[in-house]
């Protein structure tokens, strides 16, 4: 479960987002209760996450990042790596099943195509390899090898060509 | 001088080569050549290969009374001891994660069975006796450890050509699967995306999972307690996390122990005489046929989900519903990518695949059931 308190046009809301699985959600808007599937979920790109408004009091956790509660051992160097990228826009590129990133083939400022290789994440003892969804360059990569992903967690953020 | 009769004795080894033996040992060659050049399972095809050549060699003293393959043998083939010290290390090493977050695969585990019941009839039809046409038709759940189980208790003189059948489409799993899957799919189909959607599982429900499906197998299913007893004290040693020596061990150090003697005594049972018959062909054919049945069973069934959900459904999937853990959840992710590079199937194919783990034991015991195995 994760909190969050924001004003939208002065009036004040508590929001409260519950995880079911990785792609649906309860939500609680006061006292009314929503039931949220997530079919999509990436950054536009050039889109502004404006980073005045930050929750808590701990500067890495923005609340830019996914509302998903850090999920223990499994994902434990996550939070450190996950910073807001360095300047708004682009796109990240995620683990689509959680695994260990065996190894990464790209750095950042690379220019990569659509289908080049990205990295190998192990899932289930299958090395999985994760291609890049389209033309772009590399902004920064997110992971270094022998790291353990969840669902979603970010791989890479790259600018669209 | 040296009498006739001495030379005759000292050349008795010569004396005792007879074509069928012959033959096997070229089979023999040829099953270790699979194993260690084509490493289709070789941990098995190798010792297969070995305890096949050492029993067709003249006069073999190892498969003579007390010989050691025979010994062996009578230690953990007859009484089915090894398939079920396997079957702790199977159930130590599968992750049911997969399908507990995703209980409705159980669906596709049950299909990817279809194969082994057509097979029976058709191997009835042929002349095989029942127990026999049942012992052929688990060929198709290509589980080796089940295979040997239902042969075992049912058809022990069948019992080498069906162990060999097993693993080697087991090995051709990644060979035979994918034209199946293409030609019952269309390209649309194969391009669906399915979400990975996660639940977070409590240790509790990770621990209890392997109770209840002994206690509620076990007594459904009765012939089935054996094997899905065992997988499932492996599955609770791994996921209690309480007996870590003993779950290494059970994965390890006794499984591959287990897989040398048990690899050992089912070559040593392929001996020319018995082997080399017609009926040995066509139980190797029968089991290509029950193999590419149930696996057409289980897209057949996914594709009908497809519909039921409106298109949410791969139908490739269904391919991981018969056994072969986790071979043929790999098989179902490397076809699918080749349509479309971002598509991870890979989390719903090993749940589908586990629960055809499942089924597959659990058509091992319905149809030792229906044999009257009791009554052996």
């Amino acid at each position: 479960m994760r909190r969050y308190n924001l004003g939208l046009d002065g009036r004040e809301f508590v929001i409260d987002v519950q995880e079911l699985t990785a792609d649906s959600f309860e939500v609680f808007v006061g006292d009314e209760r929503y039931e949220v599937t997530l079919s999509g979920d990436e950054d536009l790109p050039e889109a502004t996450i404006t980073p005045g408004y930050q929750p808590g009091v701990d500067p890495t956790r923005p609340s830019t990042t996914s509302p998903r509660p850090a999920r223990g051992p499994a994902a434990p160097k996550r939070r450190a790596v996950d910073a807001p990228p360095a300047s708004a826009g682009g796109a990240t590129l995620s683990a689509p099943m959680p695994g260990v990133i065996l190894e990464i083939f790209v750095k950042a400022g690379d220019v990569v195509e659509r289908g080049q290789r990205i990295a190998v994440l192990d899932a289930m003892k299958m090395h999985n390899l994760i291609r890049a969804p389209r033309a772009a360059t590399i902004r920064e990569v997110c992971v270094e090898p022998g790291q353990a992903v969840g669902h979603g967690d970010a791989l890479v953020r790259y600018q669209e060509a | 001088m040296i009498s006739p009769d001495t030379l005759g004795l000292l050349l008795q080894g010569l004396s005792h080569v007879t074509v069928a033996s012959a033959v096997m040992i070229g089979l023999a060659l040829v099953l270790l050549y699979l194993g260690i050049e084509k490493g289709y399972e070789p941990l098995l095809l190798l010792p297969i290969g070995a305890g096949c050549l050492l029993a067709n060699l003249p006069l073999s003293p190892l498969i003579a009374e007390d010989g050691m393959l025979r010994v062996l043998y009578d230690m953990g083939i007859q009484n089915e001891l090894f398939p079920l010290l396997i079957f702790i290390g199977i159930g130590a090493l599968t992750d049911f994660g997969p399908l507990l977050e995703n209980p409705r695969l159980v669906l596709l585990g049950a299909a990817g069975q279809f194969g082994i019941f057509l097979t029976l009839i058709a191997a009835l039809l042929l002349g095989f006796t029942r127990p026999e046409a049942a012992s052929i038709g688990i060929i198709g759940a290509i589980d080796g450890p089940t295979s040997i189980y239902v042969s075992g208790l049912l058809a022990p003189h069948l019992l080498g050509p069906i162990t060999v059948a097993a693993y080697s489409y087991m090995s051709l799993v990644p060979i035979i699967l994918p034209p199946i899957m293409r030609l019952l799919t269309t390209k649309e189909e194969r391009l669906v995306r399915m979400p990975y959607s996660q639940r977070t599982l409590s240790r509790r429900t990770r621990i209890l999972f392997p109770i209840l499906v002994t206690l509620v197998v076990g007594t459904l299913v009765p012939f089935a307690t054996p094997l899905i007893g065992m997988l499932m004290l492996g599955n609770l040693m791994k996921e209690s996390g309480a007996v870590e020596r003993l779950t290494k061990a059970s994965a390890q150090e006794i499984a591959n122990t287990v897989t040398l003697f048990l690899g050992l005594a089912i070559g040593s049972t392929m001996v020319g005489a018995e082997f080399l018959k017609p009926r040995t062909l066509a139980i190797l054919v029968l089991g290509i046929v029950a193999f590419a049945v149930d696996a057409m069973a289980g897209v057949l069934f996914a594709k009908l989900l497809n519909k039921l959900s409106g298109g949410k459904v791969n139908p490739l999937i269904g391919a991981a519903g018969i056994s072969a853990f986790p071979m043929a959840a790999r098989v179902v992710q490397r076809v699918a990518q080749e349509d479309d590079f971002e598509n991870f199937l890979l989390m719903h194919a090993m749940g589908a695949n586990a629960a055809g783990q499942i089924a597959s034991v659990v058509a091992g015991g319905v149809l030792l059931a229906l044999m009257g195995a009791g009554a052996l």
